[in-house]
């Protein structure tokens, strides 16, 4: 278990001092929260023990799946008395989560490693987060039988709308040039990117 | 002096638009892009410039936790590069999780400038690019809002039913990331947003108020990406559906393309799984995104905009407002051929 | 006339604190000139139901003051709203709309209050719901016409109150507590369950701050007595259904649990902001830039506005108050001009 200091890390990111000022406890943000109307989570709570400072609390906190609830659409953001953004701090927790590699202990954590590799490597091989090539139908149901025909159909139903689908040139999900990625990859590398995957990987297969 | 966020206008550049893809739009929209470019250009008169070496800009993996923020800073000031490069000030976001982005990396480098001082930093290590921050930053809808009126003017189509003369009533849906993070970068503010119902009353539509409007979609990125997860996005948006039920919407329109993508899809799949319809008349109701209704109004072919491409059928509201279509060419491609089997989908369609 | 000299004074502000102040004024033979805005006296006196702790009416304070002011002289000025003072050597010039109204040797501000507008918060939909409305608001139904709360003949099945509404919030650019809203809530609650006592009200607070004499007991009352829920979460949003009832959105912060609740009215808890016709004061800067009301030399020692010769404040337009608090500090901002205008 690590013993780092997860405050002083916490508090580090540039985020913090606009996530997390100081908590009334008048709950308007649990009350708007999609994800406390669907998990037992309350952004509320985390706000508190995140201001607790506890070592110990906060090293249960970011093994745990509590966490990983939270759907990032911000909608405490406008509601806070004191201007806390508590889907704001999530993203701080996730980060030192990741970075202390106690992500792998919570299953909702262990999720990352299939977000890294699906998302993640979606942007530095196609420059898109997503693609019609890499929505597989069969792992996408909910997305329905005229996904399922674009999908399967993709060059000729994209191709409808732009010629330039998946060729050079600018166009409807252009073939994104080699120089441009070049570009994303170099940035992943420098702006340590690449090093959270890396830890992503190594702590999620020290874990098996 | 008071003044009240529903009474806000944001100021929204003129001409000389550097316009950004959305990577969910273009992947489940993929006629909306180029319709909103056309509409800007040959309808508008407007330049708009799209840069073929722009990429995403990171937002989903930022929001899932696999990009840190300075990855993505970086990447956005790689955008600002280019548009510097080609001179122009004035940025167009089609995706609204861009937009918030955009939004939150300007607001943090406003707060903490030895922060922007770093990215700026990492670009030139990594790209050797130079950036400034755009002049004027919207969404693609603050466009659409900005010109209603001149939109309004050459329309061939009101959002009016033709038999009856009643304004449609549509739902208008507001991406969270437009103006809750931000309110001042919202025309309207975060509560009751302007920028889809100025859009709606200005073409002869009617809005609906109901009580779950203001509630996320849904999409929640590691919430619906992450396939064990999806229960949560399909109950958001089905607590919207079941609030917007007794008003017996016609039409939803949202700006955010994944919030379009998934009230159309879900409204499937709660069919499939609950045998729940949530529209008038025991039907689904159609969505459509704020260029593919400015498109209708505008007369352009229901299936060169991409309307094919939604779950939900759209053909009872065309015949309402009284848009023809050719049946037979839904599914085909520009000359005219059946691409691959769509008998299949035609057999789920209700 | 006192010591053989006149003593000039002017009050602006006919409510509580001004009352006070104009008759303790004339009771220490000063020379009162007494305006307000308003045709009448009593400022938001005249609008109250009741007044808490003891329930007491309104009106049973205005025909105090009444009764207090026919007893002595002062000069009547009411309908005349003083705007602008202007300091000319040792005299104060008084001016209405840019016209001198008047001039006296020493001046009190008793400019008071107005209510938070609702509107601003726009989550609650205060102006676009027709069954969300303000404490004020209430209280003149209560006073005048309690029947309005019928929908088509019926009792209300449900209301609920809403705590701290404008009030120790960033988003609504106030970060003060409004100190009396508070007991206003319980009171009003108990009010309406005396009206309709089957009627299920609900009060969503952060923290009830009842610290005046009686507050807490009252609050007590409502509890016991009354059946009056107290939830611990303040409202996040209000909408309205199809039959015109209002959904609320909260979270039960005591047990850490999200809630809906539809209620047939929504009453919102706005706190106090300086009046919007505060007195400006040659170019100074008199109020507090966070929040807008007057502030004196020393909060401990002196109630003259930013330390301005002359020039006194009392009451609310120095920030929220009860109305015994307003009167006490009426009453001692005229013994402190008697004592500016001895000594000088």
């Amino acid at each position: 278990m690590n013993k780092q200091d997860l405050s002083g890390l916490i508090m580090a990111d540039p985020r913090y001092s606009e996530a997390c000022r100081s908590c009334m406890n008048c709950g308007v943000c649990t009350a708007i929260c999609p994800a406390s109307g669907y998990y037992d989570y309350d952004p509320r709570v985390i706000v508190n023990l995140v201001r607790e400072s506890d070592e110990e609390t906060l090293t249960d906190m970011l093994s745990s799946d509590l966490i990983w609830y939270c759907g990032q659409c911000m909608s405490c953001k406008p509601r806070c008395p004191r201007g806390n953004i508590p889907g704001a701090l999530i993203q701080i927790l996730r980060a030192v989560s990741i970075n202390t590699g106690l992500f792998v202990h919570s299953a909702l954590g262990r999720q990352q490693l299939a977000i890294k590799r699906s998302i993640g490597h979606n942007i530095l091989e196609t420059g898109y987060c997503v693609h019609p090539t890499r929505v597989d139908p069969e792992t996408h149901p909910e997305q329905g039988p005229v996904w399922a025909w674009m999908s399967n159909n993709a060059d000729q139903v994209y191709g409808r709308f732009d010629k330039g689908y998946d060729k050079a040139g600018p166009g409807l999900l252009r073939k994104i040039s080699p120089e441009a990625l070049g570009d994303l990859d170099r940035i992943f590398e420098v702006t340590g990117c690449k090093k959270l995957w890396n830890t992503i990987e190594t702590e999620s297969e020290k874990h098996i | 002096m008071k003044k009240y966020w529903k009474d806000y206008q944001k100021d929204i550049a003129e001409d000389n638009y550097f316009y950004v893809r959305s990577c969910i739009r273009q992947n489940f929209f993929p006629g909306a892009e180029n319709l909103f470019i056309d509409i800007l250009r040959n309808k508008l008169g407007k330049v708009v410039f799209e840069d073929a070496d722009h990429t995403t800009c990171t937002g989903i993996g930022y929001h899932t936790d696999i990009v840190p923020l300075e990855t993505t800073m970086t990447v956005v000031a790689r955008q600002f590069a280019l548009m510097k490069e080609k001179g122009f000030k004035n940025l167009v976001v089609s995706c609204v999780t861009s937009f918030g982005l955009y939004s939150e990396i300007l607001d943090l480098w406003k707060h903490q400038p030895e922060l922007k001082k770093k990215i700026a930093g990492y670009l030139v290590e990594a790209t050797g690019r130079i950036f400034d921050e755009p002049g004027n930053m919207v969404h693609a809808s603050d466009i659409l809002y900005k010109y209603r009126h001149e939109i309004a003017a050459i329309a061939k189509h009101k959002l009016v039913d033709k038999e009856t003369g009643e304004p449609l009533k549509i739902v208008d849906h507001i991406g969270c990331h437009y103006a809750k993070t931000f309110p001042e970068r919202g025309v309207g503010g975060s509560e009751f947003p302007q920028v889809l119902t100025g859009l709606i009353n200005a073409w002869g539509g009617s809005t609906v108020d109901y009580p779950e409007r203001r509630h996320c979609c849904g999409f929640g990125f590691r919430n619906y990406l992450v396939q064990a997860n999806r229960g949560y996005s399909i109950s958001q948006s089905k607590i919207k559906l079941e609030s917007m039920q007794p008003y017996e919407p016609d039409l939803i329109v949202a700006n955010c393309p994944g919030c379009a993508m998934f009230l159309d899809r879900w409204q499937y799949t709660l069919e499939e799984t609950e045998g729940s319809v949530y529209g008038p008349n025991d039907r689904k109701i159609p969505v459509v995104t704020h260029e593919e209704l400015a498109g209708l109004v505008l007369g352009y072919d229901p299936w060169e905009i991409g309307l094919q491409t939604h779950q939900v059928p759209v053909e009872e509201m065309l015949d309402k407002i009284g848009i023809e279509y050719d049946p037979d060419l839904k599914y085909a491609d520009r000359q005219g051929n059946l691409i691959g089997n769509p008998e299949m989908i035609n057999q789920q369609v209700c | 006339m006192l010591d053989g000299r006149e003593y000039r004074i002017t009050v602006i502000g006919a409510g509580p604190a001004g009352a006070a102040a104009a008759i303790s004024a004339a009771a220490m033979s000063m020379e009162v000139d007494w305006y307000d805005k308003e045709n009448r006296p009593g400022g938001k006196l005249n609008d109250y139901h009741q007044l808490f702790p003891d329930r007491a009416t309104a009106d049973q304070i205005l025909a105090d003051f009444d009764g207090r002011t026919d007893a002595i002289e002062i000069k009547k000025h009411f309908g005349t709203a003083v705007n602008r003072i202007e300091t000319d050597n040792r005299q104060l010039i008084l001016l209405s709309d840019n016209k001198i109204v008047g001039s006296a040797d020493a001046v009190i501000v008793a400019t008071g209050f107005d209510f938070f507008d609702a509107r601003l918060k726009e989550e609650f939909g205060y102006g676009i719901y027709d069954h969300v409305i303000t404490s004020p608001d209430l209280e003149k139904i209560l006073k005048t016409n309690p029947e309005d709360l019928r929908k088509e003949g019926a009792d209300p099945v449900s209301i609920a109150f809403v705590h701290c509404v404008g009030s120790r919030d960033q988003q609504a650019g106030i970060n003060y507590c409004s100190r009396l809203c508070c007991i206003t809530g319980i009171r009003q609650a108990i009010g309406i369950k005396e009206l309709f006592p089957s009627c299920k009200v609900v009060n969503f607070y952060i923290d009830i701050r009842a610290f005046g004499s009686g507050y807490e007991e009252l609050y007590r009352e409502a509890q016991e007595k009354y059946k009056i829920q107290f939830i611990r979460g303040r409202v996040s949003e209000a909408s309205e259904n199809q039959q015109h009832r209002i959904l609320l959105k909260a979270e039960d912060t005591l047990m850490a649990r999200p809630l809906k609740l539809t209620v047939d009215w929504l009453v919102l808890l706005v706190g106090m902001v300086p009046s919007c016709t505060q007195v400006q004061i040659d170019n100074h800067q008199c109020t507090d830039q966070e929040t807008g009301f007057y502030q004196p030399v020393n909060v401990f020692t002196g109630s003259r506005i930013a330390g301005l010769p002359g020039i006194f404040m009392a009451g609310a337009c120095g920030g929220p108050m009860s109305i015994p608090e307003a009167i006490a500090s009426g009453r001692s901002a005229a013994m402190e001009a008697w004592q500016y205008l001895k000594d000088r």
